[in-house]
């Protein structure tokens, strides 16, 4: 009598699990998971994506007014090798630097600091450009950083030498 | 089965694509590269509606099985 109570218990315990386990209802609860989850990655796939288009906006409208302009800055008898000119390019507030180099060579950045935007100069013994903040040297054939704290090169303004004068005519912010 | 699975892998690809092309337009964008901005963003348009094609190809083969 006890025996076949035990077994009793037995099965009804086992019937329980059974029980149990169905209610769980496991293939569904994956498969409703899984669209979830599909469903999430999807709206994300799209909201990204629909992201880049504010920028695409935005730079179309500084590309319409930020045409590349063709400006005068110097005359070629103004700077004699290895001295340098303070101008300003594009704009009127991003300041600029102007230098002819040792191997007789125009080369332009926009001088503002990369690291905290100190005014950079144009160190004619050593060749370089200094930023007298936190010594931050920069290439004066590149504009590339070589020591010091900054990371980023220098926006390069691209030049025009013809009839004695020196034209700015564009600027790679990014370069080489 | 198989196109449903295509589908549905595929907008996994589609999302690194377009994660991939954000940060290259953000970074474009900074960088004043415009030409990079608009190619960047070209491609996570197109990669957007081909998930949109995806997901619905994948939503149609799902829901029609379960019926
Ligand atoms: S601001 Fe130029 S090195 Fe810090």
């Amino acid at each position: 009598m006890s025996d076949d109570k035990k077994k009793n218990n037995h099965q009804n315990d086992d019937q329980d699990m059974i029980k149990l386990i169905e209610n769980l209802n496991r293939k569904d609860d994956v498969n409703l998971n899984r669209r979830a989850f599909l469903k999430a990655s999807f709206g994300a796939t799209v909201a990204i994506g629909l992201a880049t288009t504010p920028f695409g906006v935005f730079s179309y409208m500084r590309d319409a007014d930020g045409k590349v302009k063709r400006v005068e800055i110097a005359d070629t008898k103004e700077l004699a090798i290895g001295e340098s000119k303070n101008f300003a390019y594009p704009t009127e507030d991003e300041p600029a630097l102007l230098v002819r180099t040792p191997d007789d060579q125009y080369v332009a950045y926009n001088n503002k600091c990369t690291h905290l935007q100190c005014p950079v100069f144009y160190e004619h013994k050593e060749n370089v450009l200094l930023c007298p903040c936190h010594k931050g040297y920069f290439d004066v054939n590149n504009g590339h950083p070589v020591a010091g704290p900054p990371q980023r090169e220098l926006p390069k303004i691209l030049l025009e030498v013809k009839n004695g004068k020196v034209y700015a005519v564009g600027r790679e912010v990014r370069h080489g | 089965m198989d196109k449903k699975r295509a589908a549905f892998l595929s907008i996994f690809l589609f999302l690194a694509v377009n994660i991939v092309c954000l940060t290259k337009v953000i970074e474009s964008y900074y960088g004043q590269e415009y030409g990079h901005v608009y190619t960047y963003m070209t491609v996570a348009l197109l990669s957007t509606l081909f998930a949109v094609a995806a997901f619905f190809i994948w939503r149609k083969e799902e829901y029609k099985k379960s019926k």
